[in-house]
């Protein structure tokens, strides 16, 4: 009961966090992208009057002072849950759906096995300081964290054409979600898998880097804290001491900064979509800002709120299910 | 085996048949733990670091031995390489055996099954050596279930609840639900004790079970650790660098020095007859809370040896007064005393050739401890001396306050409430009370020294109602100065010493030669040489570096020092060095000290007045000695009765005051008198009086030269709170 209120008092917060951060990128974003200036462009080029008419249409007039377009903008939200459309004409909510649901499904799997090979990776290497597989898991961690995803993400790219040469077929897709036209069932299952493989492997093992060295540390710290001496003292071997005493208590801070990993891998996820060619989240938050696209901007900054907001509110759960201090106060 | 450290044949000749004798038995038939030649070795970067060598000691069924030495010497690793929770690196040989079954070799599996059930260890750090986030019944029942598998939950859980109430927690069935951080340190060292204590280990190792904790506290734990031996039977190790706390608990002791006994015997033999130089240093260097001590402390000067490089000699050789070329040959063995007096049979070792002629010798005049010094002030009446410091209803509250956004007043701290007090020429006085009392406040009080104080604070006549502006602030840093209580972390480590005394002479804009002048001055009044200026901190030992804090305070000339703690950080040989000096510099420079300190043998020995603080109010005040050997208010009474005393018959004999519970938030101080909820005064009063020290708060009134703030001083103390031991 106390959790849940506790929780119920954060989302409120951060809920007034996001209609903070959303409104005041909102008035950045609309007094300093001018999509009108990119219509002069077009050939044959369009009058100012007919350019300033056809965003009025949209619901981006030109003319209006931004304050006058924040309430335009927010009582549609407000009123009829409409985000707004894009100079082009698209509407903001039809394609907003399908760009989340592209992004979620190429990142869900890989920050799941992140997470959990991580935080293993990094018990394992804790428990084994200084010896060989710690070396060795720990070494691999520092080169990742300082080779760009880029180049990561072409590497993995070429070792499954590697393969797929070697194979003689092609097992794996390098790019795309999925093959058109492919008949539903088993045979669509199996292109799922193949188009599937390559990106989450990729950014799997690039990604625990982060955590492993994260875990490490924190248990190292209380491998030799008095309370796991305390526990050895009462008869319980040092393994048995650490796995329960010491793990626990280091888990703490990694829970926390789950938090600001889950949002930053979601959002700025842009080289893996641009690499692997998912148009995502992220692509679409670029694609907006080359566009002048001001609502689609803003509705991008709202969503990396929410996320953000999600993964503190996980953090926060995840702390007090561990650490009954949090509890009290 | 033999140690590889004596060189001296005949020595190692006699070492050698005692081994033998020893090694037939592994020592008497009724010892539950024989440790034998226990050397212990770890590596570091600048070498082999022998920190524990040739051990030997019996611990017999029931009986307490202390093992008494000053930090590294070795006592705390002796009890981690016994418990087999030294890191595997360590290189640990010799025997130690349970019952006759060697420990030393046993894998952690195998030693798992004598920790916690056979061997019980309580640490020194009560607030870290619980796991956070498990609650305490957790933490107890699990020490239950690691050696009694088959118990059911439920005969666990009532277990749990009756160690609980053996080591004194208040409603233990509600208490095992309850997690570390809702406990006070002295509830989590009772905690420490039921976990040590659950399955009736024989042997019990204490390392500094209390040196975390307020002296009540302690004499708490001290009860409930002697209670829990009688409970159990279990032999007890009792680690420690106070004598005091265990001369009334051992039966034997053991000196350690440079990770080696130096001198073991009954507490009796150690206490009384000393034999070994440096164990009758230590007995000198402490100050006494019972008696008017008109001497100097005996200084032990130097540091214990480096035990990287390979012994030669005595350990002790160069700290010993007594030494002589011999000394330096060959490290001498642990033998037998050999005179009349002995009464133990043997028993009695000493590890000193010239242990033969330490019959009945003063450690004072051994180790040429300093003349009483006299100050100018001494022979003046207290009313015609000048008054440096006076403090008049001095407050501070601290509003208690909640809400996020909006935060609302729930309550008061009140962290000093009421203070006046004065402090004339040539003077020290000392507040003395527990942690929470507002002692480190009032300090803080003082040194803000700002207009918008509730209450007035004048320094040398400076008024902080006038501090307006800089230049009167600084007037009073002149006249006023601090030293603080950690050593190391007063002086910036990149600092020399040059520039730390220069800092505030500069501030006070003295032209650089007499700044020169002035610190070699200050080095030599502070006996550190005058040559080592350019050192950093870190090349001097903490003694010496508390020697630089006091020079730093010393520079500007202040009338008065405020100490908070000055020597709580150190030995207790370097800490006789630094009262000494603190004495000395008291008497010569007509200096006044304003001295926050918990030990009250030292507030006994360098003060000539003290206050005695609880809750934020001052209960008690008046000279030293009267207040001391004549204390009016209960609470004075029983911490007094709590500082243990270096004399085992004393400590065996004495009445102690035993108060129930901690210090009470000061959020929910009572109504009427503070101290009624602890107070062994007020739990034998009748009803009809209790009423009083519930309803009226009771003022400081003035007796002689003594006041106090009690109804009823001098009351009989209740019976429950009262413990003799038999």
């Amino acid at each position: 009961m106390q959790v849940l209120r506790y929780l119920g008092k954060r989302a409120l917060t951060y809920l007034v966090m996001i209609f903070l951060t959303t409104s005041a990128g909102y008035f950045l974003a609309v007094s300093s992208l001018k999509p009108a200036l990119l219509e002069q462009e077009k050939i044959p080029r369009p009058s100012p009057e007919q350019v300033a008419n056809s965003f009025r249409l949209l619901g981006l007039d030109p003319n209006l002072n931004p304050w006058e377009r924040y309430i335009q903008w927010l009582g549609g939200i407000l009123t009829r849950w409409d985000w707004g459309r894009s100079p082009n004409g698209a509407y903001v909510n039809a394609e907003f759906a399908d760009r989340v649901m592209i992004s979620t499904r190429l990142f869900i799997a890989s920050i799941i096995l992140t997470l959990i090979i991580g935080v293993a990776l990094g018990v394992y290497s804790a428990a084994r300081q200084y010896k060989f597989q710690d070396r060795a898991i720990t070494s691999y961690s520092y080169l990742v964290h300082i080779l760009p995803a880029p180049i990561a993400y072409f590497l993995v790219q070429l070792g499954a054409i590697g393969i797929n040469d070697a194979v003689g077929e092609r097992l794996f897709f390098v790019t795309g979600i999925s093959t058109p036209g492919i008949e539903p069932g088993w045979p669509a299952f199996v292109d799922l898998v193949a188009h599937y493989a390559v990106p989450t492997f990729a950014m799997t093992v690039f990604g625990w880097a982060g955590y492993q060295i994260a875990q490490r540390q924190y248990l190292l710290d209380n491998v030799n804290a008095d309370f796991v001496r305390t526990a050895r003292a009462k008869g319980l071997t040092r393994n048995q001491a650490i796995t329960r005493h010491a793990l626990r208590v280091s888990f703490i801070p990694v829970a926390q900064s789950i938090a600001f990993t889950i949002p930053a891998i979601f959002t700025g996820g842009f080289f893996a979509e641009a690499i692997f060619a998912w148009p995502g989240v992220g692509l679409w938050s670029i694609d907006a800002i080359g566009k002048q696209d001001v609502n689609v901007a803003t509705a991008m900054l709202a969503y990396g709120s929410v996320i953000f907001a999600i993964g503190a509110i996980l953090a926060d759960f995840a702390t007090t299910l561990v650490d009954p201090r949090v509890r009290v106060q | 085996m033999s140690s590889d450290i004596t060189t001296q044949p005949s020595a190692v000749a006699r070492q050698a048949v005692e081994r033998l004798r020893d090694a037939g038995l592994y020592g008497p038939g009724d010892a539950v733990l024989s440790v034998r030649d226990l050397n212990v070795r770890f590596n570091s970067e600048n070498g082999v670091v022998h920190a524990v060598r040739s051990v030997d000691f019996d611990l017999m069924a029931g009986k307490t031995l202390g093992i008494v030495g000053e930090s590294g010497s070795g006592k705390s690793v002796t009890s981690m390489a016994i418990m087999g929770l030294l890191p595997e690196t360590a290189d640990i040989s010799g025997s130690v055996r349970f019952k006759g079954q060697e420990l030393l070799g046993l894998g952690d599996k195998a030693m798992c099954k004598h920790r916690g059930s056979d061997i019980a260890m309580v640490f020194q750090d009560p607030l870290s050596s619980l796991t956070p986030v498990y609650t305490v019944g957790h933490q107890i029942i699990e020490a239950l279930t690691v050696h009694n598998p088959g118990m059911s939950s439920r005969a666990k859980e009532a277990r749990a609840v009756e160690l609980l109430a053996m080591v004194g927690i208040p409603s233990p069935q509600a208490r095992l639900k309850s997690f570390p951080h809702e406990f006070s340190g002295g509830m989590r060292q009772r905690v420490m004790i039921a976990i040590a204590i659950a399955n009736d280990p024989r042997v019990l190792i204490a390392d500094e079970p209390t040196t975390a904790l307020d002296v009540t506290i302690q004499a708490q734990v001290l009860e409930v650790l002697h209670a829990a031996q009688e409970e159990t039977g279990a032999a007890v190790v009792m680690i420690t660098h106070d004598l005091g706390v265990v001369a009334g608990m051992a039966d034997d002791i053991m000196v350690m020095y440079a990770g080696k006994p130096v001198e073991t015997g009954t507490v009796e033999d150690i206490y009384y007859r000393p034999r070994m130089p440096y164990t009758l240093g230590l007995l000198g260097a402490v100050p006494r809370v019972d008696t008017s001590q008109k001497s100097s402390l005996v200084p032990i000067e130097g540091t214990p040896p480096n035990l990287i490089k390979p012994v030669t000699g005595c350990t002790f050789a160069d700290r010993c007064p007594l030494v002589t070329d011999e000394c330096r040959t060959a490290e001498p063995a642990l033998l037998p005393v050999v005179d009349g007096v002995t009464a133990g049979g043997g028993a009695h070792r000493a590890a000193c050739i010239k242990s033969g002629a330490l019959v009945d010798v003063d450690a004072h005049r051994i180790f040429h401890a300093p003349p009483v010094p006299v100050s100018k002030f001494d022979g003046v009446p207290r009313d015609e001396r000048a008054t440096v410091l006076e403090l008049k209803d001095v407050k501070k509250h601290f509003p208690l306050l909640k809400g996020s956004l909006f935060k609302r007043r729930i309550g008061t701290v009140k962290a000093v409430d009421g203070l006046s007090f004065d402090i004339r020429e040539g003077e020290c006085l000392s507040i003395v009370g527990e942690s929470g009392c507002g002692k480190t406040t009032t300090l803080l009080e003082i040194m803000e020294f700002h207009p918008d104080q509730v209450g007035e604070v004048v320094i040398g006549g400076v008024s902080n109602k006038a501090a307006t502006d800089g230049k009167t602030k600084q007037a009073m840093r002149k006249e006023m100065q601090m030293v603080f209580q950690d050593p190391t972390g007063a002086l910036d480590p990149r600092f020399t010493v040059y520039e730390v005394l220069a800092e505030p002479l500069e501030n006070l804009g003295y032209p650089k030669d007499a700044i020169r002048k002035r610190i070699m001055e200050l080095m030599k009044l502070v006996g550190l040489q005058p040559d080592h200026v350019n050192r950093f901190p870190n090349q001097f030992s903490g003694g010496q570096r508390q020697r630089i804090g006091i020079a730093r305070a010393l520079a500007v000339n202040p009338k008065l020092v405020v100490l908070d703690e000055p020597v709580s950080a150190l030995d207790v040989s370097v800490q006789a060095g630094v009262i000494n000096l603190l004495d000395q510099l008291r008497a010569e420079l007509g200096l006044s000290y304003l001295m926050v300190a918990h030990d009250l043998s030292v507030v006994r020995h360098i003060s000539n007045r003290v206050a005695v603080m609880y809750l934020g109010r001052i209960v008690e005040m008046g000279d030293v000695d009267q207040v001391f050997d004549n204390p009016r208010h209960p609470y004075t009474r029983a911490l007094l009765s709590a500082i243990p005393v270096p004399d085992p018959e004393l400590e065996r004999t004495r009445e102690r005051i035993i108060l129930q519970g901690d210090l009470p938030s000061p959020l929910d101080a009572p109504q009427g008198c503070n101290f009624a909820t602890r107070c062994p005064v007020f739990a034998a009063l009748p009803q009809a009086k209790k009423d009083k020290c519930l309803t009226l708060e009771p003022p400081l009134v003035s007796e002689e030269a003594q006041q106090f703030a009690c109804f009823f001083p001098d009351g009989e103390i209740d019976a429950d709170m009262l413990v003799v031991h038999a």
